[in-house]
């Protein structure tokens, strides 16, 4: 790919990102952040000037860009005092409200090291990643609600690109980690922004059947994996396409294969085994699986940083519990491509996932409406943490279950068993 | 100068900021005000700072290329929107008297062919809204140094390929801040322990105005009453010791607001914002400036002094030598950090409520009535020169020769 060449579909994906994303209204102010390194790492600024053109040329009043250096981060966690974690800053969780609030809309850009925290003390990295959820929360309950148009998407960083591609060139990793990004976010094709509608209808329609069908439960059965979750009264089936309660509908992450709804937080039963590593906090989690027993965790299993993975349940009850269930096919276009992104805006969309903590207030019918109790008792989890990992693969069944126990197949060896 | 030597270098030169510049002390937080390509000498800064027991190291990096996009393409008439986060963010770590450095390294050039309409619409919105800021001035421990940008190293060496002129920036950096010598730590005391011997000798003085020549300068500043020379570093309301700028070689105090009477060529470009005026002089009546002249970016210097009612005004006078290390080198800096400390200068503007005594403490009114000035702005500008001469006179109009030829005329 040459110079022009890559310029060029940089500016078709950060045109795809401000029109179809966020779907960005003129007279809106856009913050550009990050947060697991607390801002863009440097690593994403060719795109962030591009995605600030496209924002201006939509009308937008102002755009923020919030910068984070991961290797502050590391700084701090290795010479900081123990005791000084819940040192946060205010202003940026003040920013974001006044931002919600204002009804703008916030783009988060991955360009991350997924190793940046690396060997670093798991008793620190928890505590640094507990301080940041507990501050910020109140910012990350708006989100998930969807309080205003948001998305996520990822620039390549030579980091990220050398975990990726470890046995080629730094240029040429990063080159190969751009051209998966640009095809699986449709920018290579003549009119990404038309390919992005036919695909958000496709996914749309698996959406609706799922729907339709009402399933009290899901059977998910694959190697060291036998598991059925319950999906509560009202579970709403998502895919990309949703509407903020600030009028503006928008499509939350790029790429996105996914469809997607809530389990009944009391009702998981069975082992579940990870299919792909989990970055969590800068750290991987490799080879783990996941015992439930009345929708609670009992137990964890992991081959590296297990005590990561249980610092991670044990941020608060509701990391005991799942908030979310996605079905992706095995043949999606990024399993396809036969390698690990290690990031999870891209894995999850390789695979079947679910998610440790919180639920996303819109997928239960009412959702919004309810205070945190409400939501409970329906089934709804509520938690400081949303963490996806994937469980899928070529040799997962899964069943849909209905209310008066008929099995009806979802899909086999990885793949959609209906059509829609 | 190899990959080690400057990672040791630079290593030398967090520590100088953090141990001179800040004297930042345990259980302080540290904010950082710096430029996305600053991150390497920001990371040692960090490093340096933790050990010396801060609690908490936050960086608020800026790019500067997405300010110049802004006034590219974003609608014009959003050009004064200031969201109210940028200040809080200052205010945050202002108002509990935290240590803030500001790294310096802008690109002279950045707004090179912008509207100076939009710009001067823009800073005069930012410095509104920064405004209440300046009661915190006075109470906690600052530093600005500087680091070699590409943008800014290829300003001043143009005609060299961008790593060597980054080279040598970097290098003219450090030995202006004395980080090439053996002990840096020691030769900042001795440094400072000079600056501070002109500043007392001056403060015994007394002196009611200064009267500046030059080719093209003839100009009398009168000085409050109760002026008060710096020099080498002072202590703020957090009862920190710190030096707020590295390098430093001046000596400054403020002149009388209305007290200022002639006319002064600048002997450098200014640089604002990232446009550069060039060939300028400003001539005063009664403390204003009422007429200015420029051979480039007149038009910017006009909207500058009409930015408020004190703009025109000035609220710093400082003496450096000629001879200053940094003016022996021999070429402009294009920025003020260093330029300043290479030549006697002025500032438009707001006046430190250091540099009058008792200053704060006092509110804007008495501040005000004792001669100091209030404004948005605050703008040096360098009129020194090897051929600047500077007398002190005193209340009866005895004169003393201050400065001849750029030197200093005394011996402390």
């Amino acid at each position: 790919m040459d110079a022009n060449h890559h310029q060029e579909l940089l500016k078709k994906y950060a045109e795809a990102i401000v029109k179809v994303g966020l779907n960005l209204r003129a007279g809106q102010r856009l913050i550009i952040t990050n947060a697991i390194a607390r801002g863009v790492p440097p690593a994403g600024r060719a795109l962030v000037y591009e995605v600030t053109k496209a924002a201006y040329a939509a009308g937008a009043r102002y755009v923020e860009v919030v910068w984070g250096d991961e290797e502050m981060l590391r700084i701090r966690l290795q010479n900081a005092p123990a005791d000084s974690f819940d040192e946060y800053p205010k202003f940026f969780v003040n920013a974001s409200l006044d931002m919600i609030k204002n009804g703008d809309a916030m783009l988060s850009i991955y360009a991350n090291d997924p190793d940046a925290l690396k060997g670093l003390d798991p008793e620190r990295v928890g505590a640094l990643q507990k301080s940041h959820l507990q501050n910020n929360q109140e910012v990350s309950v708006n989100i998930s609600r969807n309080a205003i148009n948001w998305c996520v998407v990822a620039s390549a960083s030579p980091a990220w690109a050398a975990k990726i591609f470890p046995d080629l060139k730094p240029e040429e990793a990063e080159e190969k980690l751009w051209k998966a990004i640009f095809e699986t976010t449709r920018v290579m094709q003549p009119d990404p922004v038309a390919a992005w509608q036919e695909h958000i209808q496709n996914l749309v329609k698996r959406a609706k059947y799922m729907q339709a069908r009402k399933f009290s439960s899901l059977h998910y059965k694959g190697p060291g994996t036998d598991l059925t979750l319950g999906l509560p009264q009202g579970h709403r089936w998502i895919a990309a396409r949703m509407p903020a309660e600030n009028g503006v509908d928008f499509t939350a992450n790029m790429p996105t294969e996914e469809i997607f709804t809530l389990p009944d937080r009391h009702r998981a039963e069975g082992t579940v085994a990870a299919t792909f590593p989990l970055s969590y906090g800068g750290s991987l989690i490799e080879d783990f699986s996941v015992t439930f027993e009345n929708g609670r965790i009992v137990k964890v299993n992991a081959k590296k940083n297990e005590a990561i993975l249980q610092k991670l349940v044990d941020t608060d009850e509701g990391s005991t519990r799942l908030g979310e269930v996605a079905l992706v096919p095995a043949s999606s276009p990024i399993a396809t491509r036969g390698h690990l992104f290690y990031n999870t805006l891209f894995d999850e969309n390789a695979s079947c996932h679910i998610a440790i903590g919180r639920a996303y207030r819109f997928t239960l019918t009412g959702g919004e409406e309810l205070n945190d109790e409400e939501f409970m008792a329906a089934g709804g989890n509520v938690s400081l943490n949303h963490v996806d990992f994937m469980i899928g693969s070529s040799q997962m069944d899964i069943d849909g279950i209905k209310e008066d126990g008929t099995h009806e197949p979802v899909m086999r060896q990885g793949e959609w068993a209906f059509d829609a | 100068m190899n990959n080690e030597t400057f990672d040791q270098l630079l290593e030398k030169y967090a520590d100088v900021t953090v141990h001179v510049g800040l004297n930042l002390r345990k259980g302080q937080r540290l904010m950082i005000q710096a430029l996305l390509d600053d991150a390497p000498f920001v990371r040692k800064v960090t490093e340096s700072a933790y050990k010396a027991g801060a609690i908490y190291v936050d960086v608020l990096f800026t790019d500067e290329k997405l300010t110049r996009l802004r006034f590219e393409h974003a609608d014009p008439e959003s050009i004064t929107e200031v969201p109210d986060w940028t200040f809080a963010r200052n205010e945050e770590y202002f108002k509990r008297a935290d240590a803030l450095l500001g790294v310096s390294s802008s690109d002279p050039d950045l707004l090179n062919g912008i509207n100076p309409d939009l710009i001067a619409k823009n800073r005069k919105a930012r410095a509104e809204k920064f405004d209440p800021l300046r009661k915190y001035d006075s109470d906690y421990n600052w530093c600005v140094v500087a680091t070699a940008s590409p943008s800014w190293a290829k300003k001043i060496f143009s005609e060299m390929p961008v790593e060597q002129a980054q080279s040598r920036l970097w290098e003219a950096i450090f030995s202006a801040c004395r980080i090439d010598v053996a002990d840096p730590v020691q030769a900042w005391k001795d440094h400072t322990a000079k600056l501070i011997k002109y500043r007392d000798y001056l403060n015994a003085k007394r002196y009611s105005s200064l009267h500046y020549t030059a080719p093209g300068t003839d100009l009398t500043i009168g000085l409050p009453e109760k002026h008060f020379w710096e020099g080498g570093g002072g202590t703020f309301k957090n009862g920190i010791f710190c030096i707020p700028n590295l390098p430093t070689e001046e000596v400054f105090s403020t002149p009388h607001k209305n007290k200022v009477d002639g006319v002064v060529k600048a002997t450098f470009p200014l640089n604002l914002m990232g446009v550069l005026i060039e060939d300028f002089s400003v001539t005063f009546e009664g403390g204003r400036a009422v007429k200015v002249t420029a051979k480039k970016g007149e038009e910017d210097l006009r909207k500058l002094i009409e930015t408020d009612e004190n703009a025109g005004r000035l609220g710093e006078c400082a003496l450096v030598p000629n001879s200053s290390p940094i003016g022996q080198r021999g070429h402009l800096f294009y920025n003020t950090l260093f330029d300043e400390n290479a030549s006697c200068h002025l500032a438009l503007g707001s006046s430190y409520r250091e540099s009058i005594e008792g200053g704060p403490d006092m509110t804007e009114e008495e501040f005000a009535s004792q001669g100091g000035n209030k404004s948005l702005i605050h703008v040096d500008f360098m009129i020194g020169s090897g051929e600047m001469n500077i007398d002190g006179i005193k209340e009866d109009g005895m004169r003393e020769p201050v400065m001849r030829a750029g030197e200093w005329a005394f011996d402390v």
